[in-house]
């Protein structure tokens, strides 16, 4: 009550002080609606991103000796007596893990011997190689002697389920979502406008109205591939709208590289999301992607600069690169995994070994903010490919262990953590005069900011970077920077709840892999710079300026997109083909839910349960 | 694939875990946003360190600090200026307890949803607890000795005068700054000085409490208490006295005898509860700590022991915590706490908050025991208080000090004085006491 009583106090005050000079009071206007309509952009998007269920698909089926009809609701089923199977058979021939049944891009089947004991067998042939064996409809595939048949949805089927499944974009139309964020943008271009005033160039409306013509141009072109759901995109957009002011704010001469990297971004995240589409395409290239991983580091490691302590940069031809922040789409590469390979351990194996050989050469680089991101990735991706929780804790012993050693030989890393929790009492010494300007400058600006372009924080090393939650957080409030935070969450809580209808393991652990990564940097940069974390320097994604990292972000927002597979939700999922002939149809659909084949009803008093 | 699905739950602990850490880091933003945005290097509301916004006045409306022309300026009255120095602060922000730094933020108009970017950019007028008049007649009896004057309302918490020397004029402050004077240095709060006799007071508490015959006792006092490991010596011979003649003539013997009897730790976990030996806060959330003083255990030296009883030794006391303890007997054992800012709108209508250090009964005898019969020298006041005379070796004069309250109608003050190397309490430090009392109830 006080705080708004103190409000009207003050607007009393300007009031009676009005000159004549209007642009202050425009300036106060846009300071109070550009929460709102930031509130508005993300909520929708969050709001039509979690409307519906998400629905599952049918892609074949398996007819049991009881005639019972099992849907396969993904690419990549397990069959076997394990409880989270997805075709669970409770007989005792069969194996916990027995069996994988995938299809791939182009409607192919094949079924893999996973872990069985008593084999697998199609019509009547043993399969005896690691490859698996391609099946069709009507093949015959016999587990542990339980017999079934084996259907492939269709050309037709899978055209009409398509359309029946739910078109996102119906509740909260998506254009319409795309308006606010450009009322957003050009409020923000006007307010930095104002508060630059003679000081303004060319570069900031030109800026201002190349993301506005990429935000819709992107769109269009969605539009134009006949896919309709533009929340991740909007989302990205509007986090980037942001990083463009700060960066209009913090040194705007850069303006127009900024643009720049952004557009770059957005094709960089076209082109992956193309790449994404076509799973064959990701298998081949899957091996190599990820020996690029430490192959990049390598790089940094012998051409790059040693600057602020760290060696992350690699400058070609007057650009600075950050290789590391492309090693991050590749750790993706490397982590993730279809199904038939899961269960394999020397694969995961295979995927320590390189992550470890990652954090080896970043720990010798001291990018200790990077080794932790890729390290939380690692939980992510091996959780999700094992659920082993003894893995998880011996591999959180041993980055405690090493991160000690890190420590014990990086004094400044040991600096850092002696201030971390009271920075207060290190104003004007390295450990906390970095972290108590943040705080001072976040302070100040209140829940509604000081106004783009109005702060000082910029003046501060580093703000546009590794302090950048300060500087969003001081212009544009805190009511901003916390819808900033909740679009990176939107992007982590929409990754796992696409796993419900996803068509391949790929894709759900990549990205989940990739918003772990985003979720994680985003704690780092913001509870680093406020001193509840001890301080890395890492970048909040899509906010912060620098080339790399924002073109990194991007393309790994690719990952999310590969994983909707609402219906023509994503350009980078494909669409079933109309069919040829009308009518139709392998499946068989049932009334209830998927049946389980049970011993129990097959055999009377069957031992176990 | 229902495997991998189920896992995906994991990404939710992460969401969570990252929701908790947004939670936490908003609840520090509201909590402690106006301490921060009230760093001398917020540019919003700082240039060059000095406040550009804001007003303070004292409890009567005399204006302590306002801008004018861009610049900041003080109090008309130069003693006024001097006198108010270390709870207003100066233009470069070097004084720690000064309004102008600690409470920069409510100063510059800092509210949650603007920041500190005020729209008329004006600022807020901040009162303070503190009597300007009162302070200019505390500094002028301080002369400019170096110590401590502090008053305060022992009912409400409120401190009327603060004063601290050396000290200067905020108006016209001096081109370079002595390190060794300490002249930035509030030495009510952030300083903690040996406290001789009026530790006597602690022994005493610690006494009526533990000794059930304390009242029949009678201590025989002969100028020196012979310990195992040397000779506690007394400025007198006493004779026979009783505890209430011994706290009045302030024997040494007496009280040493009961510091052995007590022993080290009863006496530490005494100081440690009056808020003696530890730091105590003084203006809530937002405010200052005092100094942190010492209590000496002395576990194995008797003779230490009963100093340390006392009040020699090693041992220190912040003059404000003093002042916040005799304050607590004067309030029938239970400590206000201390304030100089204003508490209006919401934090005015909450009570302060209290802590209770003694039981009613014994801030009752207390207060028979401290009571000054012979009130020659403080005409027109009932006045319960002690002495001291802090020894610092050195070859430097004791520090002089006078310490507790009065019970006048409408005029509930508790005071303490502190004169740094003054010479003897009653001589230096009591005649203080009285001109500021006589003018506090005089009005």
């Amino acid at each position: 009550m006080d705080t708004i009583r103190d409000i009207l106090t003050q607007m009393n005050e300007a009031m009676a002080g009005f000159d004549g000079d209007i642009l202050p009071f425009v300036s106060m206007l846009i300071r109070f609606l550009l929460p709102i309509l930031g509130i508005i952009i993300i909520g929708r998007c969050a709001r039509s991103l979690f409307r519906e269920k998400s629905e599952s698909e049918i892609w074949g089926q398996l007819r049991l000796p009881n005639g019972v009809i099992v849907d396969l609701n993904f690419w990549e089923n397990a069959i076997g007596r394990a409880r989270k199977s997805d075709v669970l058979l409770e007989f005792p021939t069969i194996s916990r893990n027995h069996a994988a049944l995938i299809r791939d891009d182009k409607s192919n089947w094949r079924i893999y011997d996973v872990e069985s004991k008593c084999g697998v067998i199609v019509n009547g042939k043993k399969l005896d190689s690691d490859a698996g064996l391609p099946i069709k409809s009507g093949d015959a595939i016999e587990l542990g002697s339980v017999k079934m048949i084996f259907t492939a949805a269709d050309n037709t089927d899978e055209y009409e389920q398509a359309v029946y499944r739910t078109r996102p974009g119906r509740f909260y139309k998506q254009a319409t979502t795309l308006v606010f964020l450009t009322q957003f943008q050009i409020l923000l271009g006007l307010q930095l406008s104002l508060a630059m005033g003679e000081e303004m160039t060319s570069a900031l409306p030109i800026s201002f109205l190349l993301l506005i013509a990429l935000t819709w141009g992107a769109y269009i072109l969605t539009r134009t591939l006949k896919r309709v759901a533009f929340e991740v995109e909007t989302m990205g957009f509007f986090l980037s709208t942001i990083g463009l002011s700060v960066v209009a704010s913090s040194a705007p001469t850069a303006l127009m590289q900024q643009i720049m990297f952004i557009i770059l971004g957005v094709c960089s995240f076209f082109v992956m999301g193309w790449f994404l589409r076509d799973l064959d395409r990701v298998k081949k290239f899957r091996r190599p992607i990820a020996i690029l991983g430490p192959v990049l580091l390598l790089a940094t490691l012998v051409l790059g600069t040693r600057a602020f302590g760290a060696v992350r940069w690699i400058h070609i031809g007057g650009m600075s690169v950050q290789p590391s922040e492309f090693v991050k789409i590749a750790l993706v590469f490397a982590g993730a995994a279809t199904l038939e390979r899961l269960f394999k351990r020397r694969n995961l194996i295979a995927f320590i070994a390189l992550i470890g050989l990652c954090m080896g050469l970043l720990a010798i680089m001291t990018d200790f903010g990077s080794a932790l991101i890729f390290f939380v990735a690692y939980m992510v991706i091996a959780y999700l490919r094992s659920g082993d929780f003894a893995t998880m804790f011996l591999s959180i012993a041993g980055a405690g262990f090493a991160g000690l050693v890190a420590l014990a030989s990086r004094p400044h890393i040991a600096g850092r953590f002696a201030s971390w929790g009271n920075a207060w009492n290190y104003v004007d010494t390295a450990g906390g005069y970095q972290q108590t300007r943040a705080m001072a400058a976040a302070a100040s600006g209140g829940l509604i900011g000081v106004g783009a372009g109005n702060g000082w924080f910029h003046r501060i090393f580093a703000a546009d970077s590794d302090l950048v939650f300060a500087m969003v957080t001081e212009e544009l409030g805190l009511i901003i920077a916390l819808t900033a935070m909740s679009a990176i969450l939107v992007f982590a809580v929409f990754a796992a709840r696409s796993s419900g209808s996803a068509r391949s393991s790929f894709y759900v652990i990549a990205a989940c892999a990739t918003t772990a990564m985003l979720v994680f940097q985003m704690l780092l940069n913001v509870l680093g710079s406020m001193d509840i974390l001890p301080f890395t320097g890492v970048t909040f994604p899509f906010v912060s300026r620098g080339g790399t990292s924002l073109l990194a972000s991007w393309a790994m927002l690719a990952f999310i997109k590969a994983a909707d597979t609402r219906q023509n939700a994503s350009f980078a999922v494909k669409t079933p083909k109309r069919p040829i002939y009308a009518g139709g149809g392998n499946m068989v659909y049932a009334t209830g839910g998927n049946d389980v084949f049970d011993y129990n009803q097959q055999y009377e008093g069957g031992g176990r349960r | 694939m229902n495997n991998v699905k189920f896992r995906t739950f994991s990404m939710l602990v992460l969401v969570g875990i990252a929701i908790l850490g947004m939670g936490f880091f908003t609840v520090r933003f509201v909590m402690f946003g106006e301490q921060w945005a009230g760093a001398p290097f917020n540019a919003t509301a700082f240039q060059g360190g000095v406040l550009t916004a804001g007003s303070i006045t004292d409890r009567n409306g005399i204006v302590l600090a306002d801008m004018t022309d861009g610049r900041r300026t003080f109090a008309a009255n130069g003693d006024i200026r001097r006198a108010t120095l270390h709870a207003v602060g100066d233009r470069g922000g070097n004084i720690g307890t000064g309004a102008l730094s600690l409470y920069a933020g409510e100063l510059m108009g800092y509210n949650l949803i603007t920041g500190s970017y005020s729209l008329s950019g004006a600022g807020r007028q901040l009162q303070l607890t503190i009597d300007a008049e009162l302070s200019a007649v505390a500094h002028r009896a301080l002369a400019g000795r170096r110590g401590a004057v502090m008053v305060s309302n022992y009912e409400t918490g409120e401190i009327l005068a603060m004063v601290s020397g050396p000290t200067f004029d905020p108006s016209d402050p001096p081109t370079s700054f002595d390190p060794a004077q300490g002249v930035f240095m509030n030495r009510g709060i952030q300083s903690a000085f040996s406290p001789g006799s009026t530790y006597k007071i602690v022994t005493a508490a610690a006494a009526i409490e533990n000794i059930s015959d304390i009242w029949s006792r009678i201590f025989v006092c002969n100028g020196v208490l012979v310990t195992g490991q040397g000779d506690v010596t007394c400025p007198g011979t006493h004779g026979s006295i009783n505890l209430i003649q011994a706290m009045a003539v302030s024997c040494n013997v007496a009280f040493g005898e009961l510091a052995l009897e007590l022993g080290g730790r009863l006496l530490d976990s005494y100081a440690r509860s009056f808020g003696l030996s530890e730091s105590t806060r003084i203006g809530g959330m937002s405010g200052v700590n005092t100094a942190s003083g010492n209590f000496d255990i002395a576990p194995s030296n008797t003779a230490a022991l009963a100093w340390s009883g006392i009040g020699q030794s090693t041992n220190t006391v912040a003059p404000a915590s003093m002042l916040r303890f005799v304050g607590a007997i004067a309030n029938r054992g239970e400590a206000v706490e201390l304030h100089y800012l204003k508490r209006t709108g919401l934090s005015g209508i909450m009570p302060t908050s209290t802590a209770r250090l003694l039981e009613r009964n014994t801030a009752r005898q207390l207060e028979e025991v401290i009571e000054i019969q012979n009130r020659g020298n403080f005409p027109g006041l009932e006045i319960y208080a002690k002495t001291g005379t802090a020894q610092v070796g050195g070859g430097l004069d004791p520090h002089a000090w006078f310490a507790g309250y009065i019970r006048n109608e409408g005029f509930p003050l508790a005071f303490v004085v502190v004169v740094e190397n003054g010479g003897g309490g009653a001589a230096v430090a009591a005649p203080i006491a009285n001109t500021v009392l006589q003018a506090a109830i005089s009005g």
